[in-house]
C-alpha cells in the first residue's frame, strides 16, 4: 500500500468502520507512521462530538441513584506501585522462563477446557481512545512478547511521555474463573513491577493500556496468570516475555 | 465535546474525575448531573431501546467510577472519555443482542430525517448547560450541512456500528462509493467543527 492509501483508511478507522483485519493491518501502520497518527487523533475528536448528534431524550428518573447505588458496592481501582520484593532475575533467566512458560501453556491448555463457555466481558475493550492516545506518539517504543515462537504473542507499545503502555495481545484464552493475566515491567537485575492485570475477550484478544509508574524504566516485559486482582510479585513463571526495543 | 466548564465556577470535570478516583462519591453524581443526558441520548441513538439505554449508561458510569484513576486529560475531555465508553457498551450491547440486524433496519428507516435533525428543543432545564447545547447545535448543523449520502454513511457507522462493508450491502452501493462518501463527509465535518477541535482554537 502506499501512503496515501494508508491515510484514507484514517476516517474509518476513527469511525471504527474497518473490517477486523484491515484494522489490524492500519494499527500495524499507525504504529511506525507519525502522519497517520495525526491524522486518525483530529478525526478521532470529530468522531467523539458525534456523540452530541444523538437525538434528544431524558434519562429516566432512577438512573442516577441507580449509578451511585451501584457505585457504592464496587471501589475505584487503585493503582498499585512498584513492589520491592524478590523474585527470580527473570532478566538472567529468560531461557528458563520460556522453558518453564511453554510447560505451563500445556497444563492451562488443559484447564481452559473446563471453562471454555466463559464469555470474556466487554471491559476488554473499554479503552480504545486512551490506546489510540498512547500508541500515536513519536516516542512510543515496543515490544514483542511471545513464547517460544507458538501462540499467543503481544505486542507492547510503550508511550515514554505519557509514561502509558498498550498492549496487544493475540490467540490467549480467557483466564479462567477467579484468575486474571499480570503484565510485569523488569529491569535488568531488578525485581518486577506490575503495570496491571487484563483478560483476553473470548476470541483471545485484548487491547488494554495501562500506567508506568513514574520513573520506571525497563528492558523487558512478561506475562503471568495471576489470581483474581493480580498479585504483587509474580507467582508463576512467565508464560509470555519479550524485549524492548528502543525507538530510533 | 467540550471541555466547557473551563471558566466557570464549577469544578472541571477532571477534577471530578480525580476525586472519584479517591472513591468520593458526590463527584460521581455531580459528573451524571452534567454528563448523564449525553450519554444516555447516545446509549438511546445506539441501543434504541430505553431499557438497554439505561443498562448501558449504568455500565458506562460504572467504568469511569472504577477505572477513573487511569484517566488521562492528555487524551481528551472526561466528556470524550465517557462517549466513547458509553458507545462500545452500546454497540456490543446490541451486538450480542443479536439486534444488529433490527438495529440496521432501524437507522436505515431514519431515512429522511435521519438523526441529525430531531435536534429541536433538548429536554433539560434552559439555563444549563448552555455551551453545550451550542456545541450540540453546531454538530447537529454540521450534520445536517453534510450531502445527505454523507451523512447517513457516517450515521450508519457512528450510531450504527456497521463497517463500510456493512454500509455498502445495507444502502446497496459500491463499497468504494461509500468509502469515499464516509472520507469526504469526515474532512468536511472537520472543517465545519474546526472550532470545536483542541487543534482550532476556542
Amino acid at each position: 500500500m502506499t501512503d496515501h492509501q494508508w491515510s484514507e483508511l484514517a476516517a474509518p478507522y476513527a469511525l471504527g468502520a474497518l473490517a477486523p483485519d484491515e484494522r489490524e493491518r492500519f494499527e500495524a501502520h499507525l504504529a511506525e507512521c507519525a502522519a497517520c497518527r495525526g491524522e486518525v487523533r483530529e478525526l478521532r475528536e470529530v468522531t467523539v462530538l458525534l456523540a452530541d448528534a444523538a437525538p434528544a431524550a431524558t434519562p429516566p428518573a432512577g438512573l442516577r441513584d441507580r449509578i451511585l447505588r451501584e457505585a457504592r458496592q464496587t471501589r475505584p481501582i487503585r493503582r498499585s506501585r512498584a513492589q520491592i520484593i524478590p523474585w527470580l532475575a527473570a532478566a538472567a533467566s529468560l531461557v528458563l522462563a520460556l522453558g518453564l512458560g511453554y510447560g505451563y501453556l500445556r497444563e492451562r491448555a488443559a484447564l481452559r477446557q473446563s471453562s471454555a463457555a466463559l464469555a470474556a466481558t466487554t471491559d476488554s475493550l473499554a479503552a480504545r481512545d486512551s490506546i489510540i492516545a498512547t500508541i500515536f506518539s513519536p516516542d512510543v517504543v515496543t515490544a514483542a512478547l511471545a513464547a517460544t515462537g507458538k501462540p499467543p504473542s503481544a505486542r507492547l507499545f510503550w508511550n515514554l511521555s505519557r509514561r502509558r503502555v498498550v498492549m496487544a495481545v493475540f490467540q490467549l484464552p480467557p483466564a479462567s474463573a477467579g484468575r486474571t493475566y499480570q503484565l510485569w515491567a523488569i529491569a535488568q537485575g531488578k525485581k518486577p513491577v506490575s503495570l496491571g492485570v487484563f483478560n483476553t475477550a473470548a476470541d483471545g484478544r485484548v487491547t488494554a493500556a495501562m500506567e508506568v509508574p513514574p520513573g520506571l524504566t525497563f528492558e523487558l516485559t512478561a506475562v503471568t496468570e495471576e489470581p483474581a486482582g493480580g498479585s504483587p510479585q509474580p507467582t508463576q513463571q512467565p508464560f509470555l516475555i519479550g524485549k524492548v526495543i528502543p525507538a530510533d | 465535546m467540550l471541555d466547557d466548564q473551563q471558566g466557570q465556577v464549577r469544578t472541571p470535570d477532571r477534577a471530578l474525575v480525580e476525586r472519584m478516583a479517591g472513591g468520593d462519591e458526590r463527584a460521581l453524581g455531580a459528573l451524571y448531573d452534567r454528563h448523564g443526558e449525553m450519554a444516555y441520548c447516545l446509549a438511546l441513538a445506539v441501543a434504541r431501546e430505553r431499557a438497554d439505554a439505561e443498562e448501558i449508561v449504568a455500565d458506562a458510569f460504572g467504568q469511569v467510577w472504577r477505572n477513573a484513576a487511569s484517566y488521562d486529560p492528555g487524551r481528551g475531555s472526561v466528556a470524550g472519555w465517557l462517549a466513547t465508553i458509553t458507545r462500545t457498551r452500546a454497540l456490543d450491547l446490541v451486538r450480542a443482542r443479536g439486534r444488529r440486524a433490527r438495529a440496521m433496519e432501524r437507522a436505515a428507516q431514519a431515512d429522511g430525517a435521519g438523526l441529525a435533525s430531531p435536534m429541536g428543543a433538548p429536554a433539560e432545564p434552559p439555563d444549563l448547560r448552555i455551551e453545550r447545547g451550542e456545541a450540540r447545535r453546531l454538530v447537529a448543523r454540521s450534520l445536517g450541512d453534510l450531502p445527505e449520502q454523507q451523512r447517513r454513511v457516517i450515521e450508519l457507522a457512528y450510531f450504527g456500528g456497521l463497517s463500510q462493508s456493512e454500509i455498502a450491502v445495507e444502502l446497496q452501493e459500491p463499497l468504494g462509493t461509500v468509502k469515499t462518501r464516509m472520507r469526504a463527509g469526515m474532512q468536511k465535518l472537520r472543517g465545519s467543527l474546526a472550532a470545536l477541535l483542541s487543534g482550532g482554537g476556542s
